[in-house]
Order: C-alpha cells, then sequence, then structure tokens
C-alpha cells in the first residue's frame, strides 16, 4: 500500500508558495474554462501549450520531477496507447509498415495525426488538473466548491471521505504486512480469503469509528449542519487581476483552439 | 473509430498485436492496472455533456436520500463518510492478476460493496466523490471524464450490485455467494459502462458500435480485468461472511440483513 503514501499526499498544496496563496475560486475558473478550451482545441499546439504551461509552473514551485512524472506517467502511457492505435488503425494512407512475429503492422497517417490530437489532449487535461490538485489543499477546494454553490451535504462527504481515507490507509498499511508477516499473501488460496478479511476489519472499524467520531461531534455541538470551517476571504487586487488576465487570455486561446493548425 | 476499433483486414492479427500491445503497457504502468476510468481528454465535448446529463439525476437522487436520512439520524453522514472512505481505500488494494501469475497487480471498483452496504443512490455519490478524489490527487479519470465514469462505476456498478446481491437473498442463495454476484456483476457492468462509452465513440466516423464495444470488453475481459471480477466477487463475499459472523448487527443496522437474530446460511 506504500503507493498510496507517495502519490495520494497534499504535502506540496500545503507548502507556501505563490500558486498556493492564488485564492482557489480563481484556481477553480481558470481550471475549469482551460479545460472546456482544451476539450474543444482543434489542434495539438493549444493542449501541448496547457502542458508546456503547467509543466512550467510545477517546476517553479519546486515540485519534484518524480513527483510530477508519477502523476503523469499513467495519462502518459494512455496517450502513447492511443497514438498507436490510432495509426494502426484509422485512415488510408499507409506511412509504413513492418512486420513481427508473422504479423503485419500498418501505421497510417491520418491515424496518426488523429491519436496525436486525442494524446495531446489528455497530456494538456492532466497536466491541468495536477497543477490544481499540486496546488490546492482539499479544505480549500470544499470551501470553493460551497461557494460555487454545490450542495453543503455532497461537500461535506467529500470533507469526511479525504480525512478518513489517510486514517485507513495506515490501519491498512499496518494489517497488510501483519498479514504477509503471518504468510497470508503466501498463494491465491490463502490471498483472498485474507484480503476479504482485512477489508472485513476494516469495515467493522469505519463503523465504530462513524459512532465514536459522531458522538465526539455531538458533544461539540454538531446536530446535523454544516461542518466545514474554513472561510474564504473577499476578493483582494490580485485575485481581480487574475480573474482579469483569464477574461483576456481565454479568447485568444478559444481562437488559437479552433485553428486548425497543428 | 475508436482505439480498438478494427476495420477490414486480419481480425485475428490485429488483436493478438493489440493484447501483445496492452499487455506491455500494462507492465509499463509500473506494475498496476487501471482500466475501468476514462482518462481526461478522451471523451469529445458532446459526450461530455452527454454523460453528465446521464448522471446529475442520480447524484441529485443520492444527494436527497443523503440528505433526508442526515435529517432523521445525524449520525448517518459521518457513518457514510467513514464507510465511504473504507470503500475507496478497499479499492486501492493491489490485487494480483491470475493469469499473469501475480507479476502485475490490479484494483477493484468496491461500488458493488458499497451498494450493497449503503444502498444504490448513495453508493452512485460515494462512487462520484471517490472518483474525483482519484482524478485530483491520483490523476486516475478525469474532470471532463467525471460525468462518464460516474455512469460506468458508480451508476451501473452500483445499481447491477445491488440488485445482484438482493435477487440473489432472495433466491435464498448462502451470504457469501450474494456478495459474490455483487462483486462480481457490478464489476463487469462497470467495465461494460466504459466500454460502452469506448464504442460510442465510433458512431460518429462510421463505425459498429456494437462490433467496438464487443471487442473493447473481450480485451477488457482478457487482459487482467475479468479475472479482476471474479476476484472481487469472492472477497466481497468473504467480507459478507465476516461482518456477519463477527458483528451482524452492522449488516442489520445498514438494511443489508433484515432480521440479525435469524441465523442466515453463509
Amino acid at each position: 500500500m506504500d503507493f498510496l503514501h507517495r502519490t495520494f499526499s497534499d504535502v506540496y498544496a500545503r507548502q507556501n508558495n505563490w500558486l498556493t496563496r492564488i485564492d482557489v475560486r480563481v484556481k477553480m475558473l481558470y481550471v475549469i474554462s482551460l479545460l472546456s478550451i482544451n476539450l474543444w482545441a482543434k489542434n495539438v499546439s493549444v493542449p501541448l501549450f496547457f502542458f508546456s504551461v503547467s509543466s512550467i509552473l510545477l517546476f517553479s514551485i519546486r515540485i519534484p520531477f518524480m513527483a510530477i512524472l508519477r502523476s503523469m506517467s499513467l495519462p502518459l502511457i494512455f496517450a502513447i496507447l492511443i497514438l498507436l492505435m490510432k495509426s494502426m488503425h484509422e485512415g488510408e494512407r499507409v506511412w509504413f509498415s513492418a512486420s513481427i512475429l508473422r504479423y503485419k503492422l500498418v501505421f497510417r497517417e491520418e491515424g496518426f495525426f488523429c491519436g496525436l490530437h486525442t494524446g495531446s489532449k489528455v497530456l494538456g487535461g492532466i497536466s491541468l488538473v495536477i497543477t490544481f490538485s499540486f496546488t490546492t489543499t482539499i479544505s480549500r477546494l470544499c470551501a470553493g466548491l460551497t461557494w460555487f454553490r454545490v450542495p453543503n451535504t455532497l461537500v461535506e462527504l467529500m470533507a469526511f471521505m479525504y480525512r478518513y481515507i489517510f486514517l485507513f490507509v495506515d490501519e491498512v498499511a499496518t494489517m497488510w504486512i501483519a498479514q504477509k508477516s503471518r504468510l497470508g499473501h503466501t498463494s491465491w488460496r490463502k490471498m483472498i480469503p485474507s484480503l476479504g478479511l482485512l477489508c472485513g476489519t476494516l469495515i467493522i472499524r469505519a463503523f465504530d469509528r462513524a459512532e465514536r467520531t459522531y458522538e465526539a461531534m455531538y458533544v461539540r455541538g454538531y446536530e446535523g449542519g454544516c461542518i466545514l470551517t474554513v472561510a474564504l476571504s473577499p476578493w483582494r487586487r490580485k485575485e481581480y487581476i487574475f480573474f482579469l488576465g483569464m477574461v483576456l487570455i481565454t479568447p485568444i486561446l478559444i481562437y488559437m483552439g479552433g485553428l486548425g493548425l497543428w | 473509430m475508436g482505439f480498438f476499433y478494427f476495420d477490414k483486414g486480419d481480425t485475428l492479427s490485429r488483436i493478438v498485436t493489440i493484447l501483445s500491445l496492452a499487455l506491455v503497457l500494462f507492465f509499463a504502468a509500473a506494475n498496476r492496472a487501471y482500466a475501468m476510468h476514462i482518462t481526461e481528454g478522451i471523451l469529445p465535448p458532446q459526450w461530455v455533456a452527454v454523460w453528465f446529463a446521464v448522471s446529475a439525476p442520480f447524484v441529485g437522487i443520492g444527494i436527497y436520500h443523503l440528505k433526508r436520512k442526515k435529517r432523521a439520524v445525524p449520525s448517518y453522514l459521518p457513518l457514510v463518510g467513514m464507510l465511504g472512505a473504507a470503500v475507496f481505500v478497499f479499492s486501492c488494494f493491489p490485487i494480483p492478476v491470475i493469469a499473469l501469475n501475480g507479476m502485475a497487480t490490479s484494483h477493484p471498483c468496491g461500488t458493488g460493496m458499497s451498494a450493497v452496504l449503503l444502498g444504490p443512490f448513495v453508493s452512485v455519490l460515494v462512487a462520484g466523490i471517490a472518483l474525483l478524489i482519484q482524478a485530483l490527487f491520483l490523476a486516475h479519470g478525469g474532470l471532463t471524464t467525471l460525468g462518464g465514469n460516474i455512469f460506468s462505476m458508480g451508476i451501473l456498478g452500483s445499481f447491477s450490485g445491488y440488485f445482484a446481491f438482493k435477487i440473489a437473498q432472495r433466491c435464498k442463495l448462502p451470504l457469501f455467494w450474494c456478495g459474490f454476484l455483487a462483486g462480481t456483476i457490478s464489476d463487469l457492468f462497470t467495465y461494460l459502462g466504459t466500454s460502452i462509452e469506448l464504442g460510442l465513440l465510433v458512431i460518429n466516423k462510421g463505425g459498429s458500435f456494437l462490433k467496438a464495444t464487443a471487442e473493447i470488453f473481450g480485451v477488457f475481459m482478457m487482459t487482467s480485468q475479468g479475472v479482476l471480477c471474479i476476484v472481487e466477487g469472492a472477497v466481497v463475499g468473504f467480507v459478507m461472511v465476516f461482518i456477519y459472523k463477527r458483528r451482524p448487527g452492522i449488516l442489520f443496522n445498514l438494511g443489508v440483513i433484515r432480521d440479525d437474530t435469524k441465523s442466515i446460511e453463509t
């Protein structure tokens, strides 16, 4: 379970840098509008522009290259897979063909460009999302969602889930090691019941913890209302400047994205 | 055409090529396979809108259910949050792929179990939040594909798992098999949903939707996910039996079983 500790962490979002200091509402507006532009882009330039700018921004706030690569690796593989699949199965004009183990692979030009387009959208979109997640804590995100009138129940549930995921990951990691050291994962026949046992224990603990947490919340005055405590301050000059920047940049990006160029 | 769609030519050779390619990429992906979520940027704008429109009513009803229950029982929200977190962690369990002799791992969906424990509508909500957290913090799935992923994993996964469990209970199957069917069928429907969403992409380009969907689903099942469905089903079955033996009151309180005093065959 150690991969979760490595990837599922908000340690970078808690750092103090110019990107984390930007108001969450501005970042949300940016991400939503840029993702929409990325989605509608008819060329690869705009998604690749998003990818490059996001990478520069992440490096500028000293996010380690390995952390970025870890987050990007899976989408990157998807992008390559799409590129290969489309190259092999779409279009008429043959670029080149090769024979591997008696199977003939044919790469076509139209498919390659189509695959490149979709692959660039994957990269552009994911880089925008990880830039947002590396610079925004979940509590700020919840506060932002509340400001955008997302139902309180949904936001509270998200805050609850996120808070307890880390705790359960720690508990599961301990139980996982204990099971492994007692030869609980040596064969298939042992592993499946062991996983069932582990998950069953997790559910029972979750149930017990829910009761204890509710009691603790009740004595502190909780009666089913809002549990979020982060309050967002009114926009200052900096936020207005960022917002104005977005208003100016968006039409240019929409125009660029609509062009049929590369 | 979708990326697994084959036109004229030697279909067999293409399937073999794709399968080998899928396996190579499968290993390249740091020995973890994530196949049930559509990644950011794959779906075109019109399908993004369609899947958000399809998912929104279910999420809305889920919120309504949760709100109503929260008003009646204030401890319900912490309970759903806690169980949701537990199911999320369960969905991150690295399950070795039997077909590859454990050389690679995959992960379960967890929606079958959450649907059985929390009911289908609240499970859609939990799945939606889990997908949002995964998209933001694991770059797994995406924000524009959230609607599509909620449809496949949240809606299809939850409802199929829930009804499979209820039908199995009606047929008086032992609790293990009820859980097994919920876990397996929920997974199968999740992959079917993803295949449908990807298969629909070929319609714009004049391809055959059914053929593309069947091929994508076939690739899912043949690589790792077919076995994973069965493994997840078995794990959910063991979980149900374990909770029933240790703390039957939990299943009774959550409405999974009707009477905790009456003995159930496990």
